[in-house]
């Protein structure tokens, strides 16, 4: 892999880490939990990310983000 | 010039570099950051004093900022500021909207603006209650009741508030109706007797661009409020006239980067006043915080036909909303995040 893209993908990670954790600093701050709209999600997917892969993707996300899953800071 | 010494040096040591100074007839500032010693020579030091300063082991850096300003550059602190209004931070990777009408008109318009506002996700309401207008034949604000509705306003939706002062003679107003954050408009800018005054409050001032002010004299101003009292500056930029015609101003979002390497001083864009168009907000918004502002500040109204000042420049309620949820990505984006609304008093009623 060339050091300029794995650059640039630890930059999108990065960027992925920030909004998840707005995601989950957000919930935290009204103390409540929401699943993502897959159904929306779905419609506007590209198909350049797998959409079978992103049920589990959004799940996981949502663990990891609710409050009362002890997902957030 | 301004000495950074190094974490730890003795307040012995600070006192008497100080007392190099002051005894040459240097005035000196000291930085109120607490992680290591600043300190800012307030008149020209000859080449002499300057390298036996220089030389002494406490002095880690010595830096000569690229204008006249001191106490807002930012080697006057070890960090950006961050600037509390009302409780709200600003700065320091928390990004704030401010919203609200351009001007207080009625006690129903007023709470219909700061219920959208709230619901949206914005932090501190505006509304202008003295209205510097271009002809003096248009509306000229509520004056004192504007404050008046403009507080009460915010108490209902928990909201600090911010007002454009024009006169000094305002300011026991501006106090009594508790207003958090003072605004220095930008005909203002370089008022220095305002200034002056304004300082004295000890309130944060937002202090807005002059339409033809260069970022020198910009940092001038807040340099004049900090040298007479107030620390807590927030810069706005809202737009320089220039030769295109097509927008109200141009947004200068050069001055982004470059403020924030030169002040501590948190920094926030207006893109209503810049534009003057409501549907370029949206997207000179997002460039805003893209290129590292603080926070926005936008004029909202629930029916902008029927406003007394500047309704073809105001969001509509919904449109604010996707611009609050707008800022929280892309300030996320930036590894910053958008300020937590305070809380909304239990058992005050809302309207008018």
């Amino acid at each position: 892999m060339q050091p300029q893209t794995r650059n640039h993908l630890a930059f999108l990670d990065r960027a992925l880490l920030n909004l998840l954790e707005e995601r989950a600093r957000l919930l935290a701050e009204q103390d409540v939990s929401a699943p993502a709209n897959l159904e929306d999600l779905l419609l506007r997917a590209s198909g350049d990310f797998d959409p079978e892969r992103l049920p589990a993707v959004f799940e996981a996300i949502e663990k990891g983000t609710s409050p009362s899953k002890g997902g957030s800071r | 010039m301004i000495l950074r010494l190094w974490p730890g040096t003795p307040e012995a040591r600070v006192a008497a570099i100080t007392a190099m100074l002051e005894t040459s007839g240097v005035r000196t500032s000291r930085s109120p950051e607490m992680n290591r010693p600043i300190i800012a020579t307030l008149d020209k030091v000859d080449s002499e004093l300057a390298g036996r300063i220089d030389a002494l082991d406490e002095v880690e850096s010595v830096v000569h900022p690229v204008g006249e300003w001191r106490r807002v550059d930012s080697s006057f602190r070890d960090g950006p500021s961050v600037v509390r209004v009302g409780g709200v931070p600003v700065g320091g990777g928390s990004v704030v909207v401010i919203a609200g009408p351009c001007s207080v008109e009625t006690p129903e318009q007023l709470d219909d603006a700061a219920r959208c506002a709230h619901k949206a996700g914005a932090h501190i309401l505006r509304g202008g209650a003295f209205k510097p207008r271009t002809s003096p034949y248009a509306f000229q604000g509520l004056g004192q009741e504007g404050l008046y509705l403009l507080k009460e306003a915010g108490l209902r939706y928990g909201m600090p508030i911010i007002s454009e002062i024009m006169d000094a003679a305002q300011l026991p107003a501006f106090l009594d109706h508790d207003v958090d954050c003072l605004q220095i408009g930008a005909r203002n800018m370089q008022n220095f007797t305002l200034l002056k005054s304004v300082a004295t409050a000890r309130r944060p001032v937002l202090l807005k661009r002059g339409l033809s002010a260069t970022i020198k004299e910009w940092l001038q101003s807040a340099e004049y409020l900090a040298a007479h009292g107030c620390d807590n500056v927030i810069f706005c930029e809202r737009g320089i006239r220039t030769f295109e015609p097509a927008t109200r101003n141009t947004l200068d979002l050069t001055v982004l980067p470059l403020m924030q390497q030169w002040s501590h001083l948190p920094i926030m864009v207006d893109p209503s006043h810049a534009a003057g168009i409501p549907g370029l907000i949206p997207p000179l918004s997002r460039a805003a915080l893209a290129a590292g502002a603080d926070g926005l500040a936008v004029e909202v109204h629930a029916r902008p036909e029927d406003a007394k000042s500047d309704g073809g420049q105001a969001l509509l309620p919904g449109e604010l909303a996707g611009l609050v949820a707008d800022a929280r990505v892309y300030a996320a984006v930036g590894g910053r995040h958008l300020a937590q609304q305070l809380p909304r008093p239990v058992g005050r009623p809302t309207g008018g």
